[in-house]
């Protein structure tokens, strides 16, 4: 860490390679798919190199790298608002997977559903549940009211279920059960 | 179906992303390093940036300065061998009219050639140091040619004239061609009143240069000038910022 904070190249590469694949699953969480995450992460990445003389140490640095690749992903989110129309709620059913086994639902079947939500409902799923912000912080990061935060993730986790569901196939509530 | 609890919804997730990896893409690290690399170096372009300019304006002070020490050499070397030439070949044979003949009809190009690089000079001359002096060389060439025609038709006995009139009148496009080299009342009229400093005699490349220098320059110590009185027309002062260059005692 102390050889990123002087900029040694071989070092950023170090840190680099040890918290990658960890921060692109953070990426992928608020992202539409795999381009847009990595695009968050070369672009969080560059943050964190340039930030670094500002950890202070406190909370594990993982931890911060981790705020930093979250920060990003939300930064991006608010620039592709400006100029992209918010995606309709009907998208998040687009592409419904079949075949899924009971019990075999893993991280990535999970990251394939967050991703076919709405971007607005993905923040606000990923912020609260995942990362654990309050509504009136995410009210207050993706400038809606606290209220607006509360309805979307509720809508979200709607929306989440009944996919699971339709991958599934039948009965997810007896493997959470 | 049961409802599932929200806390335990979002436990599910929780737990399934707490430890999650993915791994990127291999080239990622590569594009993020050619990101964080030109902060580091773009120090040092603004250093080479600055050598590099100083360089361009040393190289350029040099050429100049060189160029000023080459003209007057150059021109020497290319006046005289061309006008020799004409003088050695065209007396003595019968068939110069065809001599003549030939050159004529190139003159009615060298008329409006001359014009057009006036243009070009107006147009960069003084931003331009470098420019002007490579355009006089172009312009020489035409001008030679007249030259070599004037003083084969000074070489020339007068018992030709006639023939040779003849033979010009007979083509098309010719009379100004006479006009301009046989004598110099036609070419007045048919130059117009506009050219006076044309009129006066455009005997040789330095009445050229002069001419065009004096149209583009009107300062009182010219870009360049030439001295003309002398069939040699020897450089006489260049003035290009601050290299200045005067030479009028020599003949």
């Amino acid at each position: 860490m102390e050889g990123c904070k002087a900029g040694d190249r071989k070092m950023q590469g170090l840190l680099y390679k040890q918290t990658a694949s960890k921060m692109l699953a953070v990426c992928m969480r608020y992202a539409k798919d795999r381009m847009e995450a990595e695009d968050v992460l070369q672009m969080g990445y560059i943050k964190v190199f340039q930030k670094i003389k500002e950890y202070r140490g406190d909370g594990s640095f993982e931890g911060w790298i981790r705020r930093v690749m979250v920060n990003t992903a939300i930064e991006s989110y608010r620039k592709n608002l400006r100029s992209l129309n918010v995606v309709e709620i009907d998208e998040a059913y687009e592409q419904p997977s079949t075949g899924f086994d009971f019990g075999t639902l893993g991280m990535q079947d999970l990251m394939n559903v967050i991703q076919k939500l709405a971007d607005g409902y993905r923040m606000v799923f990923n912020m609260y549940v995942i990362e654990g912000y309050s509504h009136k912080e995410i009210g207050e990061t993706l400038g809606i009211s606290e209220g607006a935060s509360k309805s979307q993730l509720s809508r979200a986790r709607a929306i989440l279920k009944e996919e699971i569901i339709r991958m599934e196939g039948f009965g997810y509530a007896t493997y959470t059960g | 179906m049961q409802p599932i609890q929200d806390k335990d919804f979002d436990k599910l997730f929780k737990n399934a992303f707490e430890d999650a990896e993915i791994t990127p893409s291999r080239d990622l690290w590569s594009s993020i390093e050619s990101e964080i690399e030109p902060k580091k170096k773009r120090i040092i372009p603004i250093y080479w940036l600055s050598a590099a300019a100083v360089l361009v304006v040393a190289t350029i002070g040099f050429l100049i300065y060189q160029q000023q020490e080459m003209q007057p050499k150059q021109l020497a070397n290319n006046v005289e061998p061309k006008i020799i030439k004409p003088v050695v070949e065209t007396p003595g044979f019968e068939d110069s009219t065809k001599a003549v003949d030939a050159p004529s009809v190139k003159i009615d190009e060298v008329l409006p050639v001359n014009s057009k690089p006036e243009e070009a000079i107006a147009k960069t001359a003084n931003s331009e140091n470098a420019k002007p002096v490579a355009k006089e060389k172009i312009v020489t060439a035409p001008e030679m040619q007249k030259k070599e025609l004037m003083i084969a038709k000074v070489e020339e006995p007068t018992q030709d004239i006639k023939a040779k009139i003849d033979a010009l009148v007979s083509e098309t496009n010719t009379e100004t061609v006479i006009a301009s080299t046989a004598t110099t009342a036609k070419a007045d009229e048919v130059m117009g009143d506009d050219n006076q400093i044309e009129n006066k005699g455009i005997r040789n490349v330095g009445d050229v240069v002069n001419l065009i220098v004096n149209k583009v320059d009107k300062r009182k110590d010219k870009f360049i000038q030439f001295r003309t009185d002398d069939d040699d027309s020897s450089l006489s002062s260049i003035n290009i910022g601050p290299f200045k260059f005067g030479k009028k005692n020599r003949k």
